[in-house]
């Protein structure tokens, strides 16, 4: 009775874009009260909706509730829209609107000083929230490409929100404009691939509704290579949207935005568009074991190199952009790693791969709701920093845990969570990403890649806790740095209490995976077809064995302490002086880590040299060759027009010669003619 | 469509010829005193005229409508005034309708010799209008040269610096264009009557079209497509459209772009498509590399671009390029999302030279490099220009984007069957380059620093009619984006209808 | 009776006397009056070929060209006076505005 309404989830955060939209100027906040009740709305409406479908035993039989109406048609090719509703969607929706509606709240404190430019803000946020929902149950690729792109463009206006007239002045906006730009291209660049993808799925299957695509069957009927290809393509827009690999230099700079719209765009909502997608589309990736192979690489090496990048950062919230690809990287590796074996375990008809591939699935999108949670808290705990000191570098920061307690206690706790500290959130979902991705080494002849990808997970594991920490204890704890004197105390009341509200689920959602949380959140095949919530966890007691009989996870949990340990002596005790390692920041890698392995500076190369360069040919050839030719031309006609006119002399006498000499001649061509075609 | 017009207009395709003539002659009697006047007169015809534009829409069928009288009539030649609205031409009527009134309205503060400008431009509507109605191929071309004198004077009277310079190289450029078409026009009518009475109506011809051969059509095909395709216009036969578009005033530009570049595609269409079948077999590998020419050099050339109007200009060949790859694909789907990329294109570089426009006027210049930081002086400007922006490089949600995805996708089919898939790589990087060269020119002009190179003490934002124009236009384009079967349902009929007869399905 | 040739060779010399004052004279008074010589020798040959045609139609055209070249003369005559007001002259060689 509520599954019927999903279609409202997406609707109303809409009506508001709108409403903001034309009449924010003259609501209290720029409209921010009906921004947040959109949102609350939409979580309670997604609530409902996912109670009925976890209760109802009417869907738990193909696991999934669709309806949709034509929209349109290409040829025969009918475009619909509607809604698909499953576990996944559910989870989505879930903690997309909750965590929206928090930082909502915690916006009316925060952007408190924009003025009229509020309006702007809530409309866009508004927008931004229509997006992220409609992805979550949307039923088809192109109405999901659809949100998928809304959600890029309300990124780019928000990353951009100080574009122009910008607190800090001039060089900022310059800035914020550069990166918002950024930000949309570089997603632009995997969204066209995710296009490709489509026209692929398409032209193969005659649909884009999940419902016919996912089809086993359909699938079986496809050509392999075919099928890759799109996979591939697909996976190219979740690169762009998700920041892995090598697209991921726009997610830093896309922090020149509003720290809230960091949280929800850039760490809780738009960048796990592309972690849904892959889990959507898991059953299609799961028919290549290279696609799969590809995804986890992918993840692999982007969890790692963005923990490098973030180790030496000094800005509060780039270390925080930083762990968020490095986790987002994480994910991939999962269901990556899952989708490996599962794609493996169908080939051979292996169920037991099949099922071990499936917690690969869980183990993702665990990791991320939990990331969301303690990643909007991060943020979220950071801009109440900013907003405080009035500066994101964190060397003028440090002892401000005195001053701002509840700030920086949440934020410890949220630092816990993302660093794996037992029995926080992050710790379940790590554990398991870490013991997935171990075990899909086992398999295959490629699976060996995945065994290095382990290895660098878990080093990962390790600076991640190090450069959480080594955050909180700079801006916490050590001696006061120039903003930090500026710090009049602890935030107002709609800032702090979303992060209260926010470290509770950071510190504790993680547990849902013992209460049967993947029993909802797994994929398996049943009656021949792919399920998204085949209902057979491991149980409580089954993923506690898991976890804690294995030595691997006391390995991790040993190096996680050890990282705390090194960070809180560098950075809060300060006995071992960082800059001792790095020849005060003249070594190589030091400078590699801080140009981010020089990863800008190429793609500004690429791109200036791939856009301005060719541009600058073409307009060369334009004006020059063309339109060169085509004045030449002209100039010919005209220029003997010139010189023949000269005959013009204006002396009538001149005239009257002509006219005489022309009828002599005209006269002796007469007579010619009669003679000698013997005329009369 | 969801509602029928419960009753008849008698002469309706006449009074969308005629309303705009007597619109253009009372008008120019508004001179002197009544000056000021004129754009009133101006609008209340151009209006009127709309909105018969969009009652046809909602006409049940429209086959009632058809006009035909006997017009010159001697021994061995009939032309007649045959007019005729089918799927391939409804929505161009409308368009036409729409933006000749919204542009009358955007440039509702025109001081210079109003009279003269506000019937200018219902001129051109009765040629536009002439040109997507004629069902007679004399007629045709009469009416496709109406549409030129008007926008000559339009340039050369009203125009910017070089406007001379632009309004010749325009005149030019198109005349020759237009009479290499009237020599195909020629030998299609005189082909099809074989020795009888050549009879130029679309009818008679298209009923002869059977007897002709093969190489008959693929030299034909030539000619016309060559007369046609200038005005679309193709790389290397562009270079009039960005001169004759800086120079043009606003509203020229908007015509022009939004509705006379249109001219082309829609003759391609309707006569070498409907025609000449197995010429369009024939021309069709070409016909598809000038299409990704036109899309890549365009887009390319936008990046160059330091004229705001220029660039707009530059990115319609881009765009028209799109249309030019589709019709090639010589499918249903193909054709259809042909016609609706034109429909969109109109509508959306309408907003993009009104804006442009508009920022030449208010702001004092158009140059891309002078501009910068001016979104917190000009607010509406600026969102005005993001919104066109935003259609133009394909955001889904907006018209635009239905269009480039349906004219994609019949392109990837068409890869697919001569096996060079890689090709779909060409349109996937001129979206790619699109968004990045309006996202840049929006950064450098709006965005960033705040310019010190001009006088801001004389910018002013969007004055009321502007904005209702402008408005007007974005509501269409949400519109007819997030329902795009308002459109695309007109055209499906006759797309699928044609493409049976081209073979290809 | 007088040949035909006669004065066919009179018509010709008189239109070639008025074609050479036409292109060597530079006053236009002269220039006028040239050109009615030559209109003058047409006039002769109609009148001759309607004489020995005994065909009337000639006569009919001379009176047509007759009026015609009064018509002319007072053009003519009427621009002269102007240019003469405009430029002081009547000289050809100095009316040449009409030039590139």
């Amino acid at each position: 009775m509520f599954v019927e309404y999903t279609w409202l989830v997406p609707l109303v955060p809409m009506l508001c874009f709108v409403i903001i939209g034309f009449f924010g100027k003259k609501m209290p906040h720029g409209g921010g009260p009906l921004a947040i009740f959109g949102a609350m709305f939409a979580f309670l409406i997604s609530a409902l909706i996912s109670y009925e479908f976890f209760t109802s035993a009417a869907y738990s039989s193909p696991g999934y509730v669709t309806e949709q109406i034509t929209w349109f048609s290409i040829g025969s090719f009918d475009i619909n829209i509607g809604y698909y509703v499953d576990s996944l969607a559910c989870l989505m929706m879930l903690f997309a609107s909750f965590i929206s509606t928090l930082i909502f709240i915690y916006s009316i404190g925060y952007m408190h000083n924009e003025g009229v430019k509020r309006r702007r803000y809530f409309a866009e946020v508004s927008l931004f929230l229509t997006g992220m929902l409609g992805l979550a149950v949307s039923s088809n690729f192109l109405e999901m490409f659809v949100f998928w792109e809304a959600m890029g463009l309300c990124s780019y206006l928000l990353i951009g929100f100080w574009s122009f007239t910008h607190p800090n002045g001039d060089d900022a906006s310059d800035n914020a404009a550069s990166a918002a730009k950024k930000a949309f291209l570089v997603t632009r660049l995997g969204d066209v691939c995710l296009m490709g993808g489509m026209f692929v799925l398409m032209y193969e299957f005659g649909s884009l509704d999940y419902t016919a695509v996912f089809d086993t069957a359909a699938m079986a009927s496809v050509d392999p290579n075919m099928l890759m290809l799109g996979s591939l393509l697909i996976f190219g827009g979740v690169i762009g949207k998700s920041a892995q690999f090598p697209l991921l230099d726009w997610l830093p700079d896309a922090m020149a935005g509003p720290t809230t719209v960091s949280a929800l765009i850039h760490a809780a909502t738009m960048v796990k568009a592309g972690v849904y997608l892959v889990a959507r589309c898991f059953p299609l990736f799961a028919q290549n074991p290279e696609v799969m192979l590809f995804v986890g690489v992918i993840g692999g090496i982007t969890a790692f190199f963005a923990a490098t990048m973030a180790l030496n950062n000094m800005n509060i919230k780039k270390v925080l952009a930083y762990s968020t690809l490095s986790q987002l990287g994480y994910m991939f590796l999962a269901l990556g790693a899952g989708g490996y074996m599962m794609a493996l375990g169908l080939q051979s008809g292996d169920s037991a791969l099949i099922a071990a591939g499936a917690v690969g699935y869980t183990a993702g999108c665990l990791h991320m709701a939990n990331h969301a949670f303690f990643k909007a808290l991060l943020f979220l705990g950071s801009g109440s920093v900013i907003h405080a000191t009035g500066t994101e570098d964190m060397r003028e920061m440090g002892g401000l845990h005195s001053k701002m307690k509840i700030t920086s206690i949440t934020m410890l706790i949220g630092s816990l969570s993302i660093a794996g500290f037992p029995l926080f959130s992050g710790f379940w979902s790590k554990e398991i990403v870490l013991e997935v991705a171990m075990h899909a080494g086992d398999y295959g002849a490629e699976g060996y890649l995945f065994l290095v990808l382990w290895i660098l997970a878990i080093i990962t594991a390790f600076m991640t806790a190090f450069y959480m920490f080594r955050m909180w204890f700079m801006t916490f704890k050590g001696k006061p740095g120039h903003g930090a004197e500026h710090c009049h105390g602890e935030s107002p009341k709609s800032m702090t209490i979303p992060l209260i509200i926010l470290s509770v689920f950071a510190a504790a959602l993680g547990c849902i995976i013992l209460f049967g949380f993947d029993d909802y959140v797994t994929i398996g095949i049943h009656a021949g077809q792919f399920q998204v919530g085949s209902g057979h966890g491991h149980g409580f007691m089954g993923w506690l064995e898991d976890i804690f009989l294995s030595a691997y996870t006391y390995l991790t949990v040993a190096l996680v302490l050890i990282a705390i340990g090194v960070a809180y002596v560098m950075y809060s005790k300060m006995s071992i002086n960082p800059g001792k390692f790095n020849k005060d920041g003249n070594s190589l890698l030091y400078k590699a880590l801080s140009n981010r392995w020089w990863f800008p500076r190429l793609y500004d190369q690429i791109g200036w040299k791939m856009g301005y360069g060719v541009a600058k040919g073409v307009e060369f050839v334009d004006t020059q060759v063309i339109d060169g030719t085509v004045n030449a031309l002209s100039s010919a006609v005209a220029g003997s027009g010139d010189s023949m006119s000269k005959v013009q002399t204006g002396n009538v006498r001149d005239y009257a010669s002509v006219v005489v000499i022309g009828i002599v001649v005209l006269f002796a061509v007469m007579l010619l003619l009669f003679y000698f075609m013997g005329g009369a | 469509m969801f509602f029928d017009l419960p009753f008849e207009i008698p002469y309706l395709l006449t009074l969308l010829l005629v309303l705009p003539l007597v619109g253009a002659v009372a008008t120019l009697a508004m001179g002197g005193e009544r000056q000021k006047y004129a754009k009133y007169v101006a609008g209340a015809f151009s209006g009127i005229t709309m909105v018969l534009s969009i009652m046809l829409l909602f006409v049940p069928d429209l086959a009632v409508y058809n006009e035909s009288y006997p017009w010159i009539e001697t021994a061995g030649i009939r032309m007649s005034y045959i007019l005729t609205v089918d799927g391939l031409s409804i929505l161009m009527v409308f368009l036409t309708g729409i933006l000749v009134f919204l542009s009358t309205v955007f440039s509702a503060r025109e001081h210079d010799r109003p009279h003269y400008f506000f019937a200018l431009i219902l001129a051109m509507e009765v040629g536009l209008m002439g040109v997507y109605m004629a069902a007679d191929y004399f007629l045709f071309y009469v009416m496709w040269e109406v549409t030129l004198i008007p926008m000559y004077f339009m340039i050369s009277w009203f125009g910017g610096p070089r406007r001379h310079y632009a309004a010749i190289k325009f005149f030019i450029y198109t005349h020759v264009a237009s009479l290499v078409m009237l020599i195909g026009i020629f030998a299609i009518v005189f082909g099809a009557a074989g020795g009888g009475i050549a009879d130029f109506s679309f009818e008679a011809v298209l009923a002869g079209s059977a007897a002709f051969s093969s190489t008959f059509q693929t030299l034909v095909f030539g000619l016309l497509f060559f007369g046609f395709a200038v005005k679309m216009p193709i790389v290397p036969f562009h270079t009039w459209l960005p001169d004759a578009h800086t120079e043009a005033p606003t509203a020229g530009s908007v015509l022009l772009a939004g509705v006379m570049l249109k001219m082309g595609s829609y003759g391609i269409i309707r006569v070498c498509l409907e025609l000449l079948p197995e010429g369009a077999q024939a021309w069709q590998t070409t016909m598809v590399f000038i299409g990704i020419l036109a899309m890549i050099y365009g887009a390319y050339a936008c990046i160059a671009q330091k004229d705001l109007k220029k660039m707009v200009a530059f990115s319609s060949i881009s765009h028209m390029g799109m249309v030019m790859i589709s019709m090639a694909c010589l499918s249903d789907i193909g054709i259809q999302f042909a016609v609706f990329q034109m429909f969109a294109h109109g509508l959306i570089s309408a907003v993009l030279f009104m804006v442009a426009g508009a920022t030449g006027h208010n702001i004092g210049t158009r140059e891309i490099p002078l501009l910068g930081g001016l979104a917190g002086k000009v607010p509406v400007l600026a969102a005005f220009m993001m919104f066109g922006f935003l259609a133009s490089l394909g955001l889904p949600g907006l018209v635009g984007f239905w269009a480039e995805f349906g004219i994609i996708f019949s392109f990837y089919e068409y890869t697919i069957s001569i096996d060079m898939i890689w090709l779909i790589a060409f349109c996937l990087i001129s979206l790619l380059l699109t968004a990045g060269y309006y996202l840049w020119a929006m950064q450098r002009s709006m965005f960033g620093r705040l310019t010190e190179k001009i006088d801001l003490s004389h910018i002013h934002d969007l004055s009321r009619p502007e904005v209702i124009a402008l408005g007007a236009t974005c509501a269409l384009i949400a519109l007819f984006g997030l329902w795009p079967d308002l459109a695309l349902g007109f055209i499906k009929e006759y797309a699928s209808s044609l493409a049976l007869s081209l073979g290809v399905v | 009776m007088i040949p035909i040739e006669v004065y066919l060779v009179f018509a010709a010399v008189l239109f070639a006397i008025g074609a050479y004052g036409v292109m060597v004279k530079s006053n236009t008074i002269v220039v006028l009056m040239c050109i009615e010589l030559m209109l003058n020798a047409a006039n002769i040959n109609f009148i001759v070929f309607s004489a020995f045609t005994t065909d009337v139609l000639g006569q009919v055209f001379v009176i047509m060209t007759i009026s015609v070249a009064a018509a002319e003369v007072a053009v003519g005559i009427a621009i002269l006076l102007n240019a003469y007001k405009l430029k002081n002259t009547t000289e050809a060689d100095s009316l040449t505005s009409m030039r590139w």
